[in-house]
């Protein structure tokens, strides 16, 4: 049977992480999955945690005061989902509703921050990781934000 | 007499507030002293990325360009705050177009440098991604309110 330590080991977001810290990592994660329609985070909410698709699909959406939800992302298998649990005030920026039923991984974000904050090896490799993950969804913004500039 | 202010303006700066001595001191060696005339281009979308900033004085435009499409300002950033992160992962080419919108004095940090010091130091390095992985969040919520503003 597959271990959840193997299955996160082979997940591109872990890619070289060293299996000590793969190990660390594990201890703050459990399976997780929800229905078709599910809300999985909410806007303005607490952030608590964050999550690995394993199977599924996700519209990450932003309120309009105007127009109301907007979807500004869809994610799926492989994709991370979540990041304000890294900063304070540890609120959600935007809501998360599955689109499809969804299998996920949930890790705990407290449990990792304190795991980080206490081994700074751990933590470099964490934060570099999800810099990277914010930054990859800067971009799908700012291309998104092009095309609507371009359609009109 | 110049590295020890150079430390002295990296010490006072809000990203570096809570770094330890020995960080900065490795980062000083990272970093000089940068002046832009009001309307020149700091960096520009597309060029290789190298550096980040440190803004001193005066106020830049972190602008979106591309051909088809008017520039528009994402943001104005000022006294205090980082411009620049594209630095720290591939292809390291920058996304946004920076202008100075006045005199700007500014300190420039080599981001090849200072990512090579935090794969050597991962108490630095985990103490700095904290601070850029946050600024990149603050650029995707920025971007996203746009989006949302913009989209019909």
């Amino acid at each position: 049977m597959e271990t959840l330590q193997s299955i996160l080991s082979v997940h591109p977001f872990f890619n070289d992480l060293p299996t000590q810290h793969i190990e660390t990592v594990t201890g703050c994660v459990s399976n997780v999955r929800f229905k078709a329609g599910d809300v999985i985070f909410h806007e303005g909410e607490e952030a608590d945690h964050f999550y690995l698709i394993r199977e599924g699909k996700v519209a990450l959406r932003i309120h309009s005061e105007r127009r109301g939800p907007l979807t500004i992302l869809t994610l799926g298998e492989g994709d991370i989902l979540g990041w304000s649990w890294l900063f304070p005030p540890y609120r959600w920026k935007f809501s998360a509703r599955a689109i499809e039923e969804t299998r996920a991984f949930a890790a705990d974000g407290k449990c990792l921050r304190e795991k980080a904050e206490r081994d700074h090896d751990l933590g470099y490799e964490l934060l570099k990781r999800f810099a990277h993950v914010v930054e990859e969804r800067l971009e799908a913004t700012r291309l998104q934000l092009l095309n609507v500039y371009q359609d009109q | 007499m110049e590295t020890l202010t150079l430390e002295r303006i990296l010490e006072e700066h809000p990203l570096f507030r809570g770094m330890n001595e020995q960080h900065l001191r490795t980062l000083v060696e990272s970093a000089t002293v940068v002046r832009f005339e009001p309307g020149d281009v700091i960096f520009e979308e597309g060029e290789p990325a190298h550096h980040f900033y440190l803004i001193r004085t005066g106020k830049v435009a972190l602008q979106l360009v591309s051909y088809r499409v008017e520039p528009f300002t994402l943001m104005t950033l000022e006294q205090g705050d980082i411009i620049g992160w594209s630095w720290l992962f591939p292809p390291y080419r920058w996304k946004f177009t920076a202008r100075a919108l006045d005199l700007i004095r500014a300190i420039s940090l080599d981001g090849r440098s200072v990512c090579a010091k935090c794969n050597e130091d991962h108490d630095l390095g985990y103490e700095l991604m904290k601070r850029f992985a946050q600024i990149i969040e603050n650029r995707v919520e920025a971007l996203s309110v746009h989006l949302v503003a913009v989209e019909k």
